[in-house]
């Protein structure tokens, strides 16, 4: 299955974070309870940590860039040969949210 | 808006903003140097001092007592003394307690002394409601802007936060920096290259031809929300955000107004003697026919029960009735 990493949220406050790092390159396996990446608020790093296992296939904020919360961040999938969907647009229809912690 | 060539932005934190134009400053010029409550390894109360103490050390950033006026008197005497101190106030509300030192000696010394000496001090603070209730929640900026010798300022923008900032740390004399809760979540692009925002300049934030609304601080934020459902109605509002409040750029109001040929002025403060009050009188002095209102919170102190916060402060809808009352009237 495919699975879409999300912004954490919502939150009243939060609109956006900046991503500060992945703790991964595409084609890692995490683990449950494993880090994925740290995402900075006006006041805190969230840190981003799966809660499934799954593999990082494609990343689409890069450290440094910023993303609305609730948005696509990265496309992680349980077979690390699955074919991915061809847009981002699409992710966000049809896919399910790749569980966190 | 600019005809000049668009610059290299980058996207801030409104924390990040303050945290660059005063690491800038303090690198700039060695006199300029932080006093507060939690300024120091804290970082202070919305992180916008964050690194502060490690690059330039405790004599610098110096945390202080919570005793507000003994803070504000420091630091006027210190810049009386030849410093340029930055101090911190964390809720506006306590800046009453440092109204003596701020009104009746750094405003007046530089008159006093006939130019002999001068306090160029930044009192940076932060008004609005967020929650905490009557005496944490308080916008009194209308109240420092009939005290001569004081500038006041208050941006809306990470942009305007770090330029207004620089250029108050190189005032001649005593500054208000009023910041706002509710802004420090947000985030926006911030010129890379160095530079400052002068002192005394309002901007057109929003364009439009059917009313202008004066306004600054957070709820530039929320006319442009009230904008935007106005639009869907065919109404075009055109927003000026003051950015600086003393001395106030009325010519830019007054610009705005001569072709929407209608005002509303919007505060989070009260009405009563408010930002408004001041700029739809000097407004109606130069252009004696237009229509004006003016929105500010409901005469009452703001509660910390939510459902009366927000029923006490202007939001989105009220603005757009006022608006919508106003250009039918």
């Amino acid at each position: 299955m495919i699975y879409k990493l999300l912004v954490p949220g919502p939150d009243e406050e939060i609109e956006e974070m900046r991503v500060l790092e992945w703790h991964g390159g595409v084609g890692h396996a995490f683990r449950p309870g494993e880090l994925i990446v740290e995402l900075e608020t006006h006041k805190a790093v969230v840190e981003v940590r799966s809660a499934q296992p799954g593999v990082l296939r494609n990343v689409l904020c890069e450290a440094g860039s910023w993303q609305k919360v609730g948005a696509l961040l990265a496309v992680l999938s349980d077979d690390p040969l699955e074919l991915l969907p061809e847009s981002a647009e699409t992710m966000e229809a049809w896919h399910v949210a790749f569980e966190v912690t | 808006m600019s005809s000049e060539a668009p610059r290299a932005t980058v996207k801030l934190f409104f924390r990040e903003a303050i945290a660059r134009a005063l690491t800038e400053a303090m690198r700039d010029d060695e006199r300029v140097m932080v006093l507060g409550q939690d300024v120091g390894r804290f970082g202070g109360s919305y992180k916008e001092f964050v690194g502060l103490i490690d690059a330039f050390g405790p004599e610098r950033v110096r945390d202080t007592p919570v005793a507000e006026a003994a803070m504000i008197g420091l630091g006027v005497g210190a810049a009386a003394a030849g410093m340029r101190p930055l101090v911190s106030i964390t809720y506006m509300d306590f800046l009453m307690l440092g109204l003596d030192p701020l009104v009746n000696y750094a405003a007046k010394v530089r008159y006093k002394t006939g130019g002999q000496l001068t306090a160029p001090v930044v009192v940076k603070t932060t008004a609005g409601a967020k929650g905490q209730g009557v005496a944490h929640s308080q916008c009194i900026e209308a109240w420092l802007m009939g005290v001569p010798g004081l500038v006041v300022v208050a941006p809306s923008t990470p942009a305007d936060a770090y330029g207004l900032l620089k250029s108050a740390l190189r005032a001649q004399g005593p500054v208000v920096f009023v910041d706002h809760k509710r802004l420090f979540p947000t985030a926006g692009e911030v010129p890379v290259d160095e530079g400052s925002v002068p002192i005394g300049r309002a901007v057109v934030r929003r364009r439009g031809t059917d009313v202008t609304i004066a306004t600054h601080s957070y709820m530039t934020r929320v006319a442009d929300e009230a904008a935007s459902r106005l639009a869907a109605e065919g109404v075009s509002c055109e927003i000026v955000d003051l950015r600086t409040l003393a001395p106030l750029d009325v010519a830019t109001v007054c610009e705005s107004v001569a072709a929407t040929g209608a005002l509303v002025t919007l505060e989070e403060g009260q009405t009563a003697c408010g930002v408004g009050a001041e700029i739809s009188f000097r407004v109606r002095e130069a252009l004696p026919d237009v229509r004006v209102a003016r929105i500010g919170a409901l005469p009452a102190p703001v509660s910390s029960n939510p459902i009366l916060e927000s029923a006490c402060l202007p939001d989105a809808e009220r603005i757009a009735e006022t608006v919508r009352r106003l250009l039918v009237s």
